[in-house]
C-alpha cells in the first residue's frame, strides 16, 4: 500500500484516545495528518492504529482567561487561528505565524497541536511558543500536568510527550502594551522552509525589562539564547545596542548543515535574524503603542 | 458582438490572417477545465503496476539479487531483473558516440553494476501500485559498493574510477572547436582578460507531471503498444527498436496532453524498453507512473558544465576578439542524448556578439550522478551563459560599461545574414534596438539612479544586469556527424496531414507530441488562413498516434523548431488540400480552377457568387458519390494530403567542425534589477523585462507566455534550483523539500516586449523560440554582479544561493580569490 497498512480508529474522547494509546504500544495520535501521513509514505516510521483525534471537541477550542491569557486546544488548525478574532484581538502573532505556513490546503488541516508535538526544527510554532513562554497541558490517564515550552521540546521528533499522553491545548500568557514580539525567518524563495529562524518577546520600559530571543533550525529544538538576552536587559534597545547583543551569538554555537546552508552561514545568520526579530518587537512596543 | 467577452468571435470580424493573432487557445478549455487527459488518466484491462527497484548508492557492484520473497506476496504478478532483461533483447541501445565510448552498453535495467543513486535494477508488476512498492522493498540485494566520482573535470582524471569498464574511460567525447587564431589574438590584443574558472550548475525543469507509460507487450501479433508523455516518440521507437527486436510498424506510440517536459521527456526511453519487457514477461499491460523522488533522482538533469582556464583577448577600444577555454560537460551515469550536447553549444559558438578568435577543448565526462539528457536551452545555455560571464567580467576589469561593451561588440542589424567562424548563419534580428528595448521597460535610469543613490554599506544594494541571448532552433541534425562521422544523421522536418473528412470537416495532424506550446491552436490558424475558414473549425488531432499521424524520424517537440518545420508542414498539406478542394469544387461548379476560390467552408466563383458549394458537398463527391467525378480527378484527389517540410540543409565539415548548425536564431534581451541584502545575501528581482525577437509570431500570447516560461525556469535555476550531490554520490536534493522550484510566488511581474525581425529563410519568416536562451540565468547572474565590489570575487557559478552571494559579498574583506585576473599591453584604458 501507499501506506503500509494501518488500523485506523476515531475515538469519542481523549480519555478514549489515552486508553487505546495506553493499550496499544503502536498506536499513534493522527492530527492534521500533514506530517504524521508523509512520514508512513515515506516508511520512515510505521504505525499499527491511527488514533485520529482531529475532530474531538474537547481539543478544539480558543479560549481567554481572565488574565489575558488564552488557552488554545490542540486540534485548532491553522486557518482556524487566522481566523479567529479571539487571536487576533489578543495574541496577533500567532494569528500571523499561522497565516504563513506553507500553502491553504496544509492551513485546512495542520493543527497547532501537531505542529509542536512533531518538533521538526523547520516547523513555525515552536519557537514562537518558546519565546511566548506557553505552557503545554498535557493530558494521561492519571490527569493533567503542565510543562512549560522551553522544556517541551527535547530532540529532533522528540518532545516531553510520554506514552500514553495527548498534548490537549496550549496556554499562552497575556501579552501587554509593554511588551513586543518578533519572529523573522530567512528562506529559501517564499514558501519555503526556513534556513534561519529567530522569534523575540521584549518587554520594554524605556529600557529593556526582559527579553526571550529564540533561534530555530540552527539546532534540532529550538534554544533560547541567553547571552543575548541579557546584553539586551537593561538596555535602551537602539538598533546599535540591539546589534550589539546580537553579536555575542558567537563561536560557541555549531549550528546544524544541510544543503540550504552550512554551519558558519547559518551561525552569521543566526545573528542577523535574532537581530531583526528583537528590532521588530521593539518596533512593536514603540511604534503602535503595544502589539499583541 | 463584444469584443471583450469573446476575443474569438470577436477578433473573427476584423482580421485579414488569423496567423498573428493571439486567439485564445484551442486547448485551454479543457486544461483549465480538469478535462485534459494524462498519462495518468490512461490505463489497459487487465493491467498491473509498475515500480522500479532503485540503487541506493552511486556505484556499486551488484552482487545477488533474490526477488523471491517479492514473488511470494499476494498480487506480485512477476518481477524483471537487469540480467533477465538483457537475456531478452538483441542489443545495447544505440550509441552516438565513436572511440572509447562507443563500448558502452547500456541495457533497460543495470546489469552487474550500478553507476548512480537511482540506477534501476529491477521493476515489479503488481495488482497494485502499492503493492509493487511493497513487494520492491522484498527485494534483498546485496551491493558491493565502489568509490564514486561525482565531478565532471575530476572523471577525466586517470585516478577517477571509471564507470564503464569496457571504455576504460570516463571521457565520452573530447573534441577541440577552434576558429579563427586564438594565439594570435592573446599574443596581439591590448588587455588578456583571464578567468580560472566558471561553473555552469546542474538543475532541472521538473515538469509538474513526471515520466508515466502504460505499455502492452501483445505476443499474438508482436504488437507493443506504448501510451507514453515521451516528448519525442519516434525517437524513442529508434532507440528501442534494435534492442527490444521490434520492428518500427509494431509499435503503436500514442500520447494525448502531456504536463510539461522541457527536454527532460526524451531521456526515458531505457524505462519504456524495460515496462514493454516487463509485459512481455508476464502476459498482461504494464502501468507506470513516475513519482517525484524517482523523477528527481533519475529522470533527467540538465547539463552540468565547467569551464577552466578563460582566457580573453580585448582590445583598447572594448572590441573582444575571442576566448578560449577548456570546456568539462558532467553528462551523469549513461549517454541517453550525449555526447550530442558536445556540438549542439556550437550552434551559437560566439554569442550575440562578433567574436572571431574561439577555442574551445571540450569534454563529456561520465560521473555517479543522474545520467543528463535535453533540459530547456540545451546545451548552447551554459555556453551563452558563459559568453554572458565573459563580457560583464571583461567590462568590469577593463572599465567599460557592461551595455556601451554589448552594443559594441553585437553582430548588428546590417550585418545579417551573419556568418559566424564555424559557419553557422544568424538570419536577422536587431540587438542593439532590442537591448535598448529591455532596458526602458525595466526602467534602468531609474534604478541606476536608485542603486547611486542607495550606494553601499546601507543594508541593501541595487545591481542590474541584462543577458542576451540566442535561441537557436530548428537544428541540422548532421551536427551529429561532428560528434561521430560514421552516424548517418543530416537535415531536419516535420511532417503534417490535412484533411477534409467525410462531412467535410477540417482536420490537421501533426508528428509533434506538444506539452503546453499550443500546437493545436498554431496549426488551427495557419490552416485557417490558406483554407479560408476560422480556426474553429479546424481540428488539430491532439497528442500524437503512431498509427494515424504522420511523422518522420525528427518527429517530436523539442528545440525550439515547430513554428518552422511542424508549421512549414502544416502549411504545405493545406495547401495541397486546398489546391484539391478548388479542384473538386471547380468541376462541381462547371468552372475552371482559377475561377474558384475557397470562402469560410465553401468553394466559390469568383465572378458568381450565388455559385457555390460547400466543404461537405466537396467531400460527398470524393468520398461517397465518386462516380460522378472523371477518372482523372478521382486518380488525383484523396483529400488527406501529408506534406513533409525540410529545411535547406547540407551535411557539416565535420573535419573544420563547420557548417551551418540551425536554420534561425531567435534573440532575447533579458534585464533584471536586483536588492541585495547584504547581511544575508538574499536576493530580491526588484523588477524584470524581456524583449523577444522570434521573427513573425504566428500567436502573439503564446509567444509571451513561452518568454513568461522561460524566464520563470531562468530566474528559479538562478537563485532558487540546484541539484547537488556529496561525496558518496547521494542526492542532497531528492524531493521538493529540499528542491525549491520556484512558483508563482517567487517569480516577480515579467513585462516583455518584442521586435518582429522576419527570418528570411523559414516558410512563414517564423523563428523557433520558447527554449529562451537562458537568459534569466545570465541576466541575474549580471545584475548579482552589479552588486559587488571592484575587489570583490566574480560571480563565478549560475547557481547563487542567498549563502554563495553572502560569500561574494565578504569576499573582497575577506581577501577571497577573484577568480580574474588582467594582463594589460597599454596603459591609460
Ligand atoms: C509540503 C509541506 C510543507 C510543510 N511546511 C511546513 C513549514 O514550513 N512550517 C511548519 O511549521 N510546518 C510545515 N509543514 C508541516 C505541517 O505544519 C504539519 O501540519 C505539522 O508539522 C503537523 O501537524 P498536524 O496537525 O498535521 O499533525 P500530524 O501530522 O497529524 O501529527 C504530527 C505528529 O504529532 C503527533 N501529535 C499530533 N497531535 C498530537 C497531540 N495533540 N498530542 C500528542 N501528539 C500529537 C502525531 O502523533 C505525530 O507524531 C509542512 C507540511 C507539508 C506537507
Amino acid at each position: 500500500m501507499l501506506l503500509k497498512s494501518v488500523e485506523y480508529v476515531r475515538p469519542d474522547s481523549v480519555a478514549q484516545a489515552i486508553e487505546i494509546l495506553n493499550s496499544n504500544e503502536g498506536a499513534a495520535l493522527l492530527a492534521g495528518g500533514q506530517s504524521l501521513v508523509n512520514i508512513l509514505k515515506h516508511r520512515v516510521a510505521s504505525v499499527d492504529v491511527l488514533v485520529d483525534i482531529a475532530t474531538l471537541e474537547e481539543l478544539r477550542f480558543v479560549e481567554s482567561r481572565p488574565d489575558g491569557s488564552i488557552e488554545i486546544g490542540a486540534c485548532i488548525t491553522y486557518d482556524e487561528l487566522d481566523h479567529s478574532e479571539l487571536i487576533h484581538s489578543s495574541h496577533e502573532m500567532i494569528a500571523w505565524v499561522a497565516s504563513h505556513i506553507e500553502d491553504q490546503q496544509i492551513r485546512n488541516r495542520g493543527t497547532i497541536g501537531g505542529n509542536c508535538c512533531l518538533s521538526d526544527p523547520t516547523n513555525n510554532f515552536p519557537p514562537l511558543l518558546v519565546a511566548m513562554d506557553a505552557t503545554m497541558n498535557i493530558q494521561s490517564s492519571s490527569g493533567m500536568r503542565q510543562v512549560r515550552a522551553e522544556e517541551f521540546f527535547k530532540g529532533y521528533l522528540m518532545t516531553a510527550i510520554q506514552p500514553g499522553e495527548i498534548l490537549k491545548s496550549i496556554t499562552v500568557p497575556p501579552v501587554p502594551a509593554d511588551v513586543g514580539i518578533g519572529y523573522v525567518s530567512l528562506s529559501v524563495g517564499e514558501d519555503s522552509k526556513a534556513i534561519v529562524r529567530s522569534s523575540a518577546w521584549v518587554k520594554l520600559n524605556g529600557v529593556v525589562q526582559e527579553a526571550r530571543v529564540v533561534l530555530a533550525r540552527v539546532s534540532p529544538i529550538p534554544v533560547r539564547y541567553q547571552p543575548m538576552e541579557e546584553a539586551l536587559r537593561g538596555s535602551s534597545a537602539t538598533p546599535e545596542d540591539i546589534a550589539r547583543a546580537a553579536s555575542v551569538i558567537g563561536s560557541d554555537f555549531e549550528p546544524v548543515a544541510d544543503s540550504h546552508g552550512s554551519s558558519e552561514y547559518r551561525r552569521e545568520m543566526a545573528r542577523v535574524v535574532a537581530k531583526r526579530a528583537v528590532l521588530e518587537a521593539v518596533e512593536k512596543v514603540r511604534g503602535e503603542g503595544g502589539s499583541k | 458582438m463584444s469584443a471583450a467577452s469573446n476575443g474569438r468571435t470577436a477578433t473573427r470580424e476584423r482580421v485579414t490572417t488569423w496567423t498573428g493573432q493571439g486567439i485564445p487557445r484551442k486547448e485551454d478549455d479543457r486544461l483549465v477545465q480538469g478535462e485534459g487527459s494524462f498519462i495518468d488518466d490512461m490505463g489497459m484491462q487487465g493491467q498491473g503496476y509498475a515500480w522500479f527497484v532503485r540503487s541506493p548508492h552511486a556505484h556499486a557492484r551488484i552482487v545477488s539479487i533474490d526477488v523471491s520473497p517479492a514473488l511470494a506476496l499476494d498480487g506480485v504478478y512477476a518481477v524483471l531483473t537487469g540480467e533477465e532483461a538483457k537475456s531478452m533483447c538483441q542489443e545495447p541501445f544505440f550509441r552516438i558516440a565513436p572511440g572509447a565510448a562507443s563500448h558502452i552498453e547500456e541495457w533497460p535495467l543495470a546489469v552487474g553494476k550500478v553507476r548512480y543513486q537511482g540506477d534501476a535494477v529491477a521493476v515489479v508488476l503488481a495488482d497494485t501500485r502499492e503493492n509493487a512498492r511493497d513487494a520492491a522493498e522484498l527485494i534483498e540485494i546485496e551491493y558491493d559498493p565502489l568509490p564514486a566520482v561525482v565531478d565532471g573535470v575530476e572523471a577525466a582524471e586517470s585516478s577517477a574510477p571509471i564507470l564503464h569498464e569496457e571504455a576504460g574511460t570516463n571521457v565520452a567525447w573530447n573534441g577541440v572547436f577552434n576558429y579563427g587564431d586564438i594565439d594570435w589574438a592573446l599574443e596581439n590584443a591590448d588587455h588578456v582578460v583571464k578567468i580560472d574558472r566558471l561553473h555552469f550548475h546542474r538543475f532541472s525543469s521538473t515538469p509538474i507531471e513526471a515520466a508515466g507509460a502504460v505499455v502492452d507487450w501483445d505476443v499474438g501479433s508482436g504488437v507493443v503498444t506504448i501510451h507514453t508523455n515521451h516528448q519525442m516518440p519516434m525517437f524513442a521507437a529508434m532507440f528501442m527498436g534494435p534492442t527490444l527486436g521490434v520492428p518500427i510498424n509494431k509499435f503503436s506510440f500514442s500520447s494525448r496532453d502531456i504536463g510539461g517536459a522541457f527536454g527532460t521527456k526524451i531521456g526515458f526511453y531505457p524505462q519504456l524498453a524495460a515496462l514493454a519487457l516487463l509485459s512481455k514477461k508476464a502476459g498482461r499491460p504494464v502501468k507506470w507512473t513516475e513519482y517525484r523522488t524517482e523523477n528527481l533522482l533519475s529522470s533527467t538533469h540538465g547539463n552540468e558544465r565547467t569551464f577552466l582556464d578563460i582566457e580573453v583577448p580585448v582590445m583598447a577600444d572594448g572590441t573582444i576578439l575571442g576566448f578560449k577555454t577548456r570546456a568539462y560537460d558532467d553528462v551523469g551515469a549513461y549517454l541517453h542524448y550525449e555526447p550530442l550536447g558536445g556540438v549542439i553549444w556550437s550552434q551559437v559558438l560566439p554569442g550575440c556578439y562578433k567574436l572571431k578568435h574561439i577555442k574551445v577543448d571540450y569534454s563529456a565526462t561520465l560521473t555517479n550522478k543522474c545520467p543528463v539528457s535535453p533540459n530547456r536551452g540545451y546545451s548552447r545555455m551554459q555556453h551563452l551563459w558563459l559568453i554572458e560571464r565573459i563580457v560583464d567580467t571583461v567590462a568590469r576589469e577593463l572599465g567599460f560599461d557592461p551595455i556601451e561593451l554589448r552594443k559594441l561588440n553585437f553582430v548588428q542589424p546590417e550585418d545579417y545574414p551573419y556568418e559566424t567562424p564555424n559557419g553557422c548563419v544568424y538570419d536577422s534580428g536587431d540587438l542593439p534596438r532590442s537591448l535598448d528595448m529591455a532596458l526602458e521597460l525595466v526602467e534602468a535610469d531609474y534604478w541606476r539612479a536608485r542603486q547611486k543613490e542607495l550606494g553601499k554599506g546601507k543594508g541593501k544594494r541595487i545591481g542590474i544586469g541584462v543577458g542576451s541571448t540566442l535561441d537557436s532552433g530548428t537544428n541540422n541534425f548532421g551536427q551529429a556527424r561532428i560528434i561521430n562521422p560514421e552516424l548517418p544523421f543530416s537535415g531536419n522536418g516535420e511532417a503534417a496531414i490535412a484533411k477534409l473528412d467525410l462531412y467535410g470537416e477540417v482536420n490537421v495532424n501533426l508528428g509533434t507530441s506538444p506539452q503546453g506550446q499550443g500546437h493545436e491552436t498554431t496549426a488551427a490558424q495557419v490552416a485557417a488562413d490558406i483554407l479560408n475558414v476560422s480556426p474553429d473549425k479546424v481540428t488539430v488531432s491532439i497528442g500524437f498516434e503512431q498509427a494515424n499521424n504522420s511523422y518522420i524520424g525528427f518527429s517530436g517537440t523539442y528545440a525550439s523548431q515547430f513554428a518552422v518545420t511542424g508549421l512549414g508542414a502544416v502549411m504545405g498539406a493545406a495547401q495541397k488540400l486546398r489546391d484539391e478542394i478548388l479542384e473538386v469544387g471547380a468541376y462541381a461548379l462547371g468552372l475552371s480552377k482559377d475561377e474558384v476560390e475557397l470562402s469560410d467552408g465553401v468553394c466559390v466563383s469568383k465572378n458568381d457568387p450565388s455559385k457555390s458549394i460547400p466543404f461537405i458537398g466537396i467531400a460527398n463527391l470524393v468520398y461517397t458519390n465518386n462516380a460522378v467525378l472523371t477518372p482523372e480527378l478521382r486518380e488525383k484527389v484523396s483529400l488527406t494530403c501529408r506534406y513533409v517540410y525540410t529545411p535547406p540543409f547540407q551535411v557539416p565539415d565535420t573535419d573544420r567542425k563547420w557548417g551551418n548548425l540551425t536554420l534561425t536564431y531567435a534573440s532575447q534581451i533579458h534585464a533584471c534589477v536586483v536588492e541585495v541584502d547584504e547581511e544575508t545575501g538574499e536576493v530580491k528581482i526588484l523588477a524584470y523585462a524581456a524583449v523577444d525577437d522570434c521573427g513573425r509570431r504566428i500567436n502573439p500570447a503564446i509567444v509571451e507566455g513561452q518568454v513568461h516560461g522561460a524566464a520563470g525556469l531562468g530566474i528559479a535555476a538562478a537563485l532558487y534550483e540546484s541539484f547537488d550531490y556529496d561525496e558518496d554520490g547521494q542526492l542532497m536534493q531528492p524531493s521538493f523539500y529540499e528542491y525549491h522550484v520556484g512558483t508563482a510566488l517567487d517569480i516577480p511581474h515579467i513585462r516583455t516586449s518584442y521586435i518582429e525581425s522576419p527570418s528570411p529563410f523559414t516558410p512563414n519568416g517564423a523563428k523557433g523560440m520558447g527554449e529562451g536562451g537562458g537568459g534569466a540565468l545570465h541576466a541575474v547572474c549580471n545584475a548579482i554582479q552589479d552588486t559587488l565590489d571592484k575587489d570583490d570575487a566574480i560571480v563565478y557559478d549560475s547557481h547563487n544561493s542567498w549563502e554563495r552571494v553572502y560569500d561574494l559579498l565578504k569576499s573582497g574583506e575577506r581577501q577571497a580569490p577573484r577568480g580574474v585576473s588582467v594582463l594589460s599591453r597599454v596603459s591609460g584604458s
